[in-house]
């Protein structure tokens, strides 16, 4: 994203030079040229023709560089998608029981956002974080509150700016080595201990296809509000009606099922993330390398158009210095 | 068997869940014979780096890791 954006304000700052000024502007314009830069008879502006092939040599390595990233994030987005699709399957089950209730009224909310520690991945953080703060805005009120929890930097950056007394844990380093299970359910066991909840609201970038990412907020509630929920009827008031084995109690069977949930929900939103981000940052750089292959032509275009010039310069000059002799 | 009221073992003992299940699953991982014990072993590891913030200010960050960083 920020290589393009640079492609683009580069070619913009080419534009002025390469038309034509007249020569009022031309003590104003002095100024902003460079030593290299040769004015011909007319009055008109030419660039240099080293200037534009140093340019277009640095374009083409952002070229080279770019393709290769996007063909990295292919390749390990091949390895994480099947992964996070299997893991699909585990939090499935948990929610068809529990309830993914999203519109549940608490007091204390936590909001996980999930994001990358990596940059160049277009727009997926900055849209996890709009989220993530309309729902503090929606969560707001007469005592309650809304914490977050920062996995990944590029949200912290984000979230620090106008939000830094709300935010309780921020995580990262996580993908240093490969995800798995273990370390996401260590991360969440911290999460449980250090914040106090009611609800915790996960907010991810679910993997559509490569161009497509749905930013998705799961919701776990605390195994009290389930119970207040279960009384309240609705979805969650069948809980009543299974039947316990074992020596557990209610209570007890509950609470181990929402860490389990959480723990399970915490992957697959990880795993998704890993999967948008890569996707991502795919799209982002196929379209840097695109917009430097458009910049090339047209700096082509440009160093073609001042050689031929400076061609015809000189042969204006010769023949008009023989006709001085001759005539 | 538990009677109900009894918490169990490892609740009192201040784990949750999670943690109880990570450690049945490393004592699975640990029956299994070579080499398909050092592939599973391989998905066992941790690492990540935590700070708690209070009062908009983050504290030093307690970084958990089963490999300790050289």
């Amino acid at each position: 994203m920020a290589m393009a954006a640079a492609l683009r304000r580069e070619g913009k700052r080419l534009a002025p030079l390469m038309s034509s000024q007249p020569p009022i502007n031309t003590t104003l314009r002095s100024s902003l040229i460079s030593p290299l830069d040769q004015s011909s008879i007319g009055g008109a502006r030419s660039i240099s023709t080293q200037i534009v092939r140093n340019r277009m040599k640095s374009v083409k390595n952002i070229q080279k560089i770019t393709k290769a990233m996007k063909m990295v994030a292919a390749s390990k987005l091949r390895a994480v998608q099947t992964r996070a699709e299997n893991s699909r399957g585990l939090w499935q089950p948990l929610t068809a029981l529990l309830g993914d209730a999203t519109s549940v009224d608490v007091k204390k909310n936590v909001v996980i956002t999930v994001s990358s520690d990596k940059g160049l991945c277009g727009g997926i953080n900055s849209t996890s974080v709009k989220i993530s703060r309309t729902l503090s805005k929606l969560n707001s009120g007469p005592d309650k509150e809304t914490k977050y929890v920062i996995l990944g930097e590029k949200a912290k950056a984000q979230l620090i700016r106008d939000s830094k007394k709300d935010i309780a844990l921020s995580l990262t380093e996580i993908q240093k080595n490969p995800l798995n299970y273990t370390q996401v359910s260590v991360l969440a066991d911290d999460i449980l201990k250090n914040v106090e909840y009611d609800a915790l609201r996960i907010v991810f970038n679910r993997f559509q296809s490569v161009v497509q990412f749905l930013p998705t907020v799961s919701t776990i509630l605390s195994p009290e509000i389930v119970e207040r929920e279960a009384e309240a009827g609705g979805s969650l008031g069948e809980l009543d009606s299974y039947e316990i084995e074992g020596g557990d109690t209610k209570s007890e069977i509950l609470q181990n099922l929402t860490e389990f949930q959480f723990s399970c929900v915490m992957f697959n939103a990880v795993l998704e993330n890993a999967c948008s981000e890569q996707g991502a940052r795919m799209s982002a750089m196929d379209s840097s390398s695109r917009n430097a292959g458009d910049m090339l032509d047209r700096l082509t275009l440009t160093y073609n158009r001042t050689r031929q010039a400076s061609i015809t310069t000189e042969l204006i000059e010769i023949i008009s210095g023989a006709s001085a002799l001759t005539g | 068997m538990a009677s109900s009221g009894a918490v169990p073992f490892w609740r009192a003992a201040g784990m949750t869940y999670i943690t109880y299940s990570n450690i049945c699953a490393n004592l699975v991982r640990n029956c299994l014979k070579e080499p398909h014990k050092t592939e599973a072993l391989s998905r066992e590891k941790v690492h990540f780096a935590l700070a708690k913030w209070s009062d908009g200010k983050p504290e030093k960050a307690t970084i958990r890791s089963d490999t300790p960083d050289i």
